[in-house]
């Protein structure tokens, strides 16, 4: 009984043993090792740690978290960046490399064979990044709450990256078409017809996925919240969408003039959003700081949590400057939380040289400690 | 390259414009040339002067051809009352080459892509709509790539067609066209033609 108990455990793994840099960010050649478990990445501010969390994110998601232009990923000076991960995954050795001429050539191998569709590669090597700028799931506008939608989703479907990627290739071609149309003089009505009902399909899919994310991700997430947060606030987030009420075709319908005024499409899934409350007030307005941060963390852990059922594989957990969030006995609540359950690997930076260090030594769990200066580790 | 003839350089340059044909495949060609009888360069300039000269669009199908109305059209044994529709020229000579269909082509010269700046009329759909008005053809088939673009090409032309009375379907979808009709073997495009299947629009 024992035995089989281990053996399920040891197929959840998903983990990075080695990763090789070349010319990302401010590593020029490194080669580092991880722990299976956990990885505390110490150093001081501006030498590295987070570019070697976005490494490990970029071999995952296929691109940068911090960055959308490749050019800003390549060493200055360089042309061309290489990463190089050896992974364990579900017992097997696999290996990704990522290949990039920013603004001319990006290619992913694994196990030695390019994927034909970068698109492809989504969702094999679960991942989650927790970083400083997760508040601006709060602070900025709709755009940042629907990339934590789809990035979630993503990961978790496959199918669903496929219906997103159609869903805006047709809508980019409606706009063109309505811009066309407005610049000629000629309103061609079939066509838009046409597009409206091209959209019917991926528009449905998508917005049930993300009805049915955000319904099973809200119980964990009071939960998260409840445990991190100093007091006992009640948070909540609601799934705002037109689609709701109405469906896509009556939408499209009745904002036709609009959108043939705007030359854009106005009504859609493409403008879904999420509303964050505390208390029943909206989080932007009424919360502190603190409370802003300890809501992201429990959504980004609720996200955590929703990949690891549905992949039957803890993602990859990256915890990028997690004492800004967190003061170090919540950190440790945290980590045990974390680490309590069949956990997946962790990787923990902080400019404190031993403070990932003692709080690990009181949870009796293998970690590594390797310190980063100037886009060297030094293990 | 350095040339040591403004003649060479020249050559090499207009072979080097051509898709797919580097400055050092350019320099090959062109060496053989210089080689081969005055008569035989001749000739062979003398078929590309001709070609482009003379090569036209049939005015029906918009096919390429030698004359007005192409050898297709012009074909008394093929079947009038079935009609291909097709972006390209060479998706015509793809589905030739597997002899599995008697109608005729429509030529449509694309897709509808506003973002390329193509709507449906820059495209030769009117002209099919005229073809199909004067009542001989009973049966469309639209032989379209399985993009975004050429989705909305068959669900526009089916939605002018609606009214119309002819039968309209689509080649079986999922068939490894990888991604373009030309592309296709000869054996699964010939089976998809015949094993084409009608074409609803859900509304
Ligand atoms: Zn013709």
């Amino acid at each position: 009984m024992t035995t089989k108990i281990i053996n399920q455990k040891k197929s959840l793994f998903l983990n990075l043993e080695k990763l090789i840099l070349t010319n990302f960010k401010n590593y020029t050649s490194e080669r580092v090792n991880f722990s299976p478990t956990l990885n505390a990445i110490v150093g001081k501010n501006g030498m590295g740690k987070t570019n070697l969390l976005d490494a490990i994110y970029y071999l995952c998601m296929s691109k940068s978290n911090f960055s959308g232009n490749d050019r800003n990923v390549v060493q200055k000076t360089h042309d061309f960046f290489r990463l190089e991960g050896q992974f364990k995954r579900k017992e097997k050795k696999e290996k990704i490399v990522v290949k990039v001429i920013p603004g001319k050539q990006k290619i992913i191998e694994r196990n030695g064979t390019a994927y034909s569709k970068l698109a492809d590669h989504i969702g094999l090597f679960p991942v989650v990044i927790i970083a400083p700028d997760d508040t601006s799931l709060v602070t900025e506008g709709s755009e940042a709450r629907r990339r934590f939608l789809d990035n979630t989703l993503s990961q978790s479907d496959p199918n669903y990256l496929t219906q997103l990627m159609r869903y805006n290739k047709v809508i980019r071609q409606r706009n063109a078409a309505l811009k066309n149309m407005a610049i000629q003089h000629r309103f061609n009505a079939t066509l838009i017809k046409t597009y409206d009902q091209q959209l019917l399909e991926p528009a449905a899919l998508i917005f049930e996925k993300r009805k049915s994310f955000l319904e099973k991700i809200d119980p964990i997430f009071n939960e998260f919240y409840q445990k991190i947060a100093a007091h006992q606030e009640t948070v909540q987030f609601n799934y705002k969408s037109k689609l709701i009420e109405n469906s896509l075709e009556e939408l499209l319908e009745e904002n036709l003039e609009k959108d043939r005024i705007l030359q854009r499409t106005t009504a859609g899934i493409h403008k879904d959003d999420l509303a964050f409350h505390l208390d029943n007030s909206p989080l932007k307005q009424f919360a502190s700081q603190g409370q802003i941060k300890s809501f992201v963390l429990a959504l980004k852990l609720a996200q955590f949590d929703f990949l690891k059922k549905i992949k039957n594989t803890s993602p990859i957990l990256l915890l990028d400057d997690i004492f800004d969030k967190l003061d170090s006995s919540r950190v440790k609540q945290l980590l045990d939380l974390l680490l309590k359950n069949d956990f997946g690997q962790i990787f923990i930076t902080d400019t404190h040289e031993t403070r990932v260090e003692e709080i690990v030594k009181d949870l009796k769990i293998g970690y590594k400690k390797m310190e980063i200066k100037d886009g060297q580790c030094i293990d | 390259m350095n040339f040591s003839s403004k003649l060479i350089e020249e050559a090499v340059n207009a072979f080097a414009s051509l898709p797919s044909i580097g400055k050092k495949t350019a320099l090959r060609l062109v060496l053989h040339l210089i080689n081969q009888d005055k008569e035989v360069t001749g000739q062979f300039a003398e078929a590309i002067v001709k070609m482009r000269e003379h090569i036209k669009h049939c005015e029906i199908c918009h096919n390429i051809s030698d004359l007005a109305v192409c050898e297709i059209c012009s074909d008394a044994r093929r079947d009038r009352s079935v009609v291909c529709v097709v972006e390209g020229i060479r998706d015509v000579m793809a589905i030739e080459d597997t002899s599995q269909f008697r109608g005729l082509y429509h030529v449509l010269g694309g897709v509808i892509s506003p973002i390329e700046g193509i709507g449906p009329s820059d495209l030769y759909i009117d002209a099919l709509m005229q073809r199909i008005q004067k009542g001989e053809i009973k049966e469309v088939i639209m032989a379209i790539s399985p993009t975004i673009e050429g989705d909305t090409t068959i669900f526009y032309l089916s939605k002018k067609l609606k009214d119309m009375k002819v039968k309209v379907s689509t080649i079986a979808r999922g068939v490894s066209f990888g991604g373009e009709l030309e592309y296709a073997d000869e054996l699964t495009l010939g089976r998809s033609i015949v094993a084409r299947v009608p074409y609803r629009i859900n509304e």
